[in-house]
């Protein structure tokens, strides 16, 4: 008997059963998943984007329970009236935009090696000398990263929205936005797509994941630097509450421009869409329903970040598309 | 019965042509592509994969057109390629499984098979370990085990043997003379080292300035004109030279002992003079073979203008 586990070592040739050639993109989509889940980080800033959602969550809870243990809860109290003037649209915005920060580190972890590292390898050998067309490469590496990163953002949104659905109709959840649940659920998919196509796009551009990476976080930083001293730019020349200048004072073109340059950024061109879908905010993030100190910087149109966002998707998949050659892979 | 047929194929690259009305067609079993450098060899490679679309001419293989079917012509082709490749990340009975379910094997049978491959191309004390970490031998070995693992019909292998040391070269070249002869998978052989091409294919096809200047049986193009023959004596033996030259034999001396026989007689009858020469010069005939070139002459001949068509 054999000492190995497989008894028969000789080769036999394969002739068992084969997937549908047009079904193979979804091999490479799954490899990148599983290959991109292998790295502990991706889990922990996964869990980590939704902590705006979980912090409400429990944040929302306690008030519930507060409000029901006050002897008269119609009194109208601070913690009593929470409900009462509570913007549920603000609570999404919020979550999605400081999850952004998240999003682009799932994003580059996920896919800044997803085309360089196999271009270092010379994986293109293996992918393109088997029956799979660049096309099936190029969309099955977009949607291992797109996938993901539509779950990773979706999931807490989700389970706030669940919890707000369940606990709070009668709050105006519901009724206060019938379509926020489709609203979320665009604005999510347009994100995951939006970070997936920039981080194959640049991905394609290097031959080692890591200078892909950096070269993803920089854009992301150096935009983000840029677009601060715009936003506080802005909200100076609209002034701040009780002193300085009225805002019909300053130049109507100054302010506009200033709103866009405020959005100028990756998480900009998410944050204008999200401010676009959802409305602007009329309330500060983490308290409750007060008005921020200064008025922040409304969306500009709806054009901007949708325009902006499509032409760099598809932009990177271009990128994505022109170099990765079949050509190329041998000799 | 032919694996690939190429009729006319003209494969440009801008002003420059790779491939220059180029027809060949390349027999079943196990084959050998020659020519120096920038004779067309990959270009041929690229053809068959379908990734260059020819100028002019056509090219099936195994029954598919290059220009419309390249997807069902790498269904059945495994390719090894020179360069070491592999997916990052991934153990060496991931990658195989992987690239068996990228050629379209059900994930259950990829595994199942990617172990199998792995057992026979020697790798399964270490199937578990990240190829990143494999030696250039095994790195071979995965080449190969990724490029059987979904059972084509035709192997390409390109420079099988690059790297690595004389010990793996050996233990490659049996396990590619394994899966080509006693496997019966059809397989076209890339390389430089033509003891490699002689040790496991039993035909070849060379090209140069992208074009066929020789194609056939190894031992047919070995064969030198006019059936010389070679002999060893136990010792020198001037005798036995004047006899044969007395007789309008022409002699070579190729060595101390060696001496190679040419004359207008047949191959039996030089025979025969070779051992009257011996009776009468006393001499000790240690040897009496067929002389043949060697492949490494034989290519040397076709790629300086001396080369001839052989039909398959």
């Amino acid at each position: 008997m054999s000492s190995s586990p497989i008894a028969d070592l000789s080769y036999r040739n394969y002739d068992g059963p084969l997937e549908p050639i047009n079904h193979r993109w979804w091999s490479i989509a799954k490899s990148t998943m599983r290959l991109g889940f292998t790295n502990r980080f991706t889990w922990f800033f996964s869990f980590a984007s939704g902590w705006y959602f979980y912090a409400m969550i429990f944040f929302i809870f306690i008030v519930d329970k507060v409000v029901e243990s006050q002897p008269n809860p119609d009194a109208a109290t601070a913690i009593t009236s929470f409900f009462g003037s509570v913007r549920w649209n603000d609570k999404f915005l919020h979550g999605f935009q400081y999850g952004q920060f998240f999003y682009f580190v799932v994003a580059a972890i996920l896919g800044s090696g997803a085309i360089a590292n196999d271009v270092r390898a010379n994986a293109l050998l293996v992918y393109l000398s088997k029956p799979i067309s660049k096309r099936d490469y190029v969309i099955g590496k977009w949607f291992g990263v797109f996938l993901p990163l539509l779950v990773i953002m979706g999931a807490p949104f989700l389970l706030f929205y669940l919890y707000g659905a369940m606990s709070f109709r009668d709050k105006g959840f519901i009724s206060q936005d019938p379509w926020l649940f489709f609203r979320m659920l665009g604005l999510v998919t347009f994100c995951a797509g939006f970070y997936a196509s920039l981080a194959m796009g640049i991905s394609s551009m290097f031959s080692q994941g890591r200078s892909a990476g950096a070269v993803f976080a920089g854009l992301y930083f150096l935009t983000n630097f840029f677009t601060v001293p715009m936003s506080f730019g802005y909200m100076a020349m609209t002034g701040q509450q009780g002193r300085g200048r009225h805002r019909q004072e300053v130049a109507q073109s100054g302010l506009d421009a200033l709103t866009y340059l405020s959005h100028a950024s990756l998480d900009g061109i998410n944050s204008a869409l999200a401010k676009s879908v959802l409305g602007n905010p009329t309330t500060f993030p983490l308290a409750g329903n007060a008005r921020g100190p200064v008025a922040g910087v409304p969306a500009p149109t709806i054009w901007f970040g949708l325009g902006i966002g499509l032409a760099l998707v598809a932009l990177c998949l271009y990128m994505a598309w022109r170099r990765v050659r079949a050509v190329d892979i041998v000799g | 019965m032919s694996v690939v047929e190429v009729k006319g194929l003209t494969v440009r690259y801008g002003s420059f042509t790779a491939l220059d009305n180029l027809s060949v067609s390349i027999p079943s079993g196990s084959v050998g592509l020659l020519g120096p450098n920038g004779a067309g060899k990959t270009t041929l490679i690229k053809t068959i994969l379908g990734f260059v679309t020819p100028a002019s001419g056509s090219a099936t293989v195994l029954g598919h057109d290059v220009a419309t079917e390249d997807r069902l012509i790498r269904q059945k082709i495994g390719l090894m390629p020179e360069q070491d490749c592999h997916i990052p990340g991934m153990s060496a009975v991931q990658f195989v499984a992987y690239a068996g379910e990228l050629a379209g094997v059900p994930p259950n049978n990829a595994i199942q098979r990617a172990h199998e491959v792995l057992e026979y191309c020697g790798l399964g004390e270490a199937r578990y370990r990240k190829v990143e970490t494999y030696s250039t031998g095994m790195k071979q070995r995965i080449k190969l085990a990724q490029a059987i693992v979904h059972g084509p019909k035709l192997l390409l292998l390109d420079e099988p043997t690059n790297g690595l040391d004389p010990a793996g070269r050996e233990s490659m070249l049996d396990l590619i003379q394994s899966v080509t002869h006693e496997k019966g998978l059809n397989v076209l052989v890339s390389s430089h080292l033509l003891p490699d091409i002689e040790r496991v294919c039993d035909e070849v096809v060379v090209v140069m300035g992208g074009k066929l200047v020789a194609s056939g049986l190894i031992k047919d193009l070995k064969v030198i004109a006019g059936s010389p023959v070679d002999v060893e004596l136990r010792e020198t033996n001037d005798g036995f030279v004047k006899y044969l030259q007395d007789h309008g034999a022409g002699v070579e001396i190729r060595g101390p002992y060696s001496y190679r026989v040419q004359s207008t007689l047949s191959e039996a009858e030089k025979r025969l003079l070779v051992l009257a020469a011996a009776r009468e010069s006393q001499a000790q005939v240690r040897g009496l073979v067929l002389a043949e070139r060697s492949l490494e002459e034989a290519f040397l001949t076709a790629v300086s203008g001396g080369g001839h068509q052989f039909e398959f």
